[in-house]
Order: C-alpha cells, then sequence, then structure tokens
C-alpha cells in the first residue's frame, strides 16, 4: 500500500483504496482487551473455549477493535488523511489468525466548506468475500501546494 | 420505517446525560492501543527506541467505552443481544496528559423487521471532552436485541 502522501487533487470518485489483507493475531486481541483490563477473563474474545461455551465457532474480534482496524484503511492509505468520521455495521464474527481483506471506494469530493473533504465505502471481507465489517469514512485532504 | 411505538423500556431515560468517567490519557496507553490494532506509524507508535512524541490514533476512545456499565433501559424485548454497529466522530487530537471526561446518553430506540424477525435498537451517544472542556470525539453504539432462532 502506498505511503506517499496523497492530496485531494489526486483522487477521484470511484478511486479504490486499497485492497490490504491482513491476519488479526489472538495476541494482539489479548493485548488490546488488557488495555481496559489487565488480567482479562476468558471471554469469547480472548479464548476459544469460551466462545465454543457461546456457541461461536472459535474466539473472535472485539467490534471496538474492528473498528480502528477499519479506520487504518484510510490512515494506512496516506499520512495527509485526517479521519473525520468512521462509522460501521458489524455483520459478521471476525475471527482471528485468518486472512481479511479491507477495502476502500471513494463516495464523495467536497471542497466547497472550509476543507477539502472526502467520503469513502469501506468494507472489511473474509478470503471467501463474505463481508464482516461494512462501513462509511468521512476524512479531509490538502489541497496540493 | 423505523418507530419506537409499541416498544416496552424506560423512556425517562432518553436524552439523559449520564457521566461515565475520567480517563486520563498516557504515552504508554496509546503505544499499547496503537501496537494492538497493528498500527505501525510511528506518530501513534512512537520510535523504536521509546522517544519522539505520539498521538492517539482516532478511534482510541473505544479503550474507555469498551465495558462501560450504562443504566438499564429495562427493554421488554428480545433474548439475544449484539453489538451492531458504531461511528465515531474525531473532533480533536487527543494527545499523552489529557484527561477526559465522558458521558453517555441514550439517543433512541427503534424497531426495524429484517430477514430473522423483528429486532430492536438501541443508540448511546458517548461525549469525550477533554480538560479544556474541548469535545474531542463523539462515540454512537447501536445494540441490537433480538429472539434466538427457535
Amino acid at each position: 500500500m502506498s505511503k506517499k502522501n496523497i492530496y485531494f487533487e489526486d483522487v477521484e470518485l470511484g478511486d479504490d483504496i486499497g485492497p490490504v489483507t491482513r491476519t488479526v493475531k489472538s495476541d494482539q486481541v489479548f493485548e488490546f482487551v488488557s488495555l481496559r483490563e489487565p488480567d482479562p477473563n476468558p471471554s469469547r474474545f480472548t479464548s476459544e473455549e469460551a466462545a465454543k461455551k457461546e456457541g461461536l465457532p472459535n474466539a473472535i474480534v472485539p467490534g471496538a477493535m474492528n473498528i480502528a482496524l477499519m479506520s487504518q484503511i484510510l490512515t494506512d492509505w496516506s499520512p495527509t488523511v485526517c479521519l473525520k468520521k468512521i462509522d460501521v455495521v458489524f455483520r459478521g464474527m471476525v475471527p482471528h489468525e485468518k486472512s481479511l481483506v479491507f477495502s476502500g471506494i471513494v463516495t464523495d469530493k467536497d471542497e466547497s466548506g472550509d476543507s477539502t473533504d472526502l467520503e469513502c465505502d469501506i468494507v472489511m471481507e473474509n478470503q471467501e468475500g463474505v463481508r464482516l465489517v461494512i462501513g462509511h469514512a468521512e476524512f479531509a485532504l490538502p489541497s496540493r501546494p | 420505517m423505523t418507530t419506537d411505538e409499541g416498544i416496552k423500556y424506560d423512556r425517562s431515560l432518553l436524552g439523559v446525560e449520564h457521566p461515565i468517567g475520567t480517563f486520563d490519557v498516557t504515552k504508554k496507553m496509546i503505544v499499547g492501543f496503537a501496537r494492538s490494532t497493528g498500527e505501525t506509524d510511528t506518530k501513534f507508535i512512537g520510535t523504536p527506541d521509546g522517544t519522539g512524541e505520539v498521538v492517539a490514533p482516532s478511534t482510541i476512545c473505544n479503550i474507555f467505552v469498551n465495558g462501560v456499565t450504562r443504566p438499564d433501559i429495562n427493554l421488554e424485548f428480545g433474548d439475544l443481544s449484539f453489538f451492531a454497529g458504531q461511528s465515531i466522530e474525531c473532533k480533536s487530537e487527543i494527545k499523552p496528559g489529557d484527561t477526559l471526561s465522558a458521558t453517555t446518553r441514550l439517543e433512541e430506540v427503534y424497531a426495524k423487521t429484517g430477514r430473522s424477525g423483528k429486532m430492536v435498537f438501541a443508540v448511546w451517544q458517548t461525549t469525550f471532552s477533554n480538560q479544556n472542556d474541548e469535545i474531542v470525539a463523539l462515540v454512537n453504539e447501536s445494540f441490537v436485541r433480538r429472539n434466538r432462532s427457535k
């Protein structure tokens, strides 16, 4: 994925963002959960056994972590991105240790206000193309100097 | 079309602000959040020698809303709950040394009927302000309740 500076003028409606393939490791989830609960009890997020007791096939990634991962489709796209709003819907359970594909598409550009703003649809899919998290984001890019 | 007509819950909670706490933001917390979510940008994770300024990723307020105990709305529907969705509006930068205060309020309750039957959504909005009374983030969370499939 590009890490170069992207400017408002560089982007057109319909431009793709990504795709990026990532895997969330179990120890990442444990570290995330531990931020609030230093010695977390086994839960559907941290324990296969606890997840199975709740009828889930495996441990899952917390929704609160998924939105952070979704935001990175933009913030990793370019250091010039200023994220203003992200809105996601959780449609499926996100598993640990499986490939996840993140992508976006630019849906709006607006330079009528104080800043040069854009909007995009974003999605996280599993390897089978099932949409696990979908959403929409608003962000700003600077104008080319 | 959505409506809360016919849904039994404690309507007196609608729009009422409930303080949920104050939170000190530390560099360790920011770096921990950033690393656990796979951030690689040094503006979030710092430099390898541990020096350098960091700012918080836009979604860091999730550390604080995650696990918050909210008033029970006494919803009389369904026996299965899910975290349905979330939005985060980033209003201002969050940095180490900030002290955030948060209040939450029940924004709306509404019903929808989907392929799996009727669902009732409860939406809570949490406002985070810093030590200068500046709003830094608005977090909307949507929780759904439905009946277990027979």
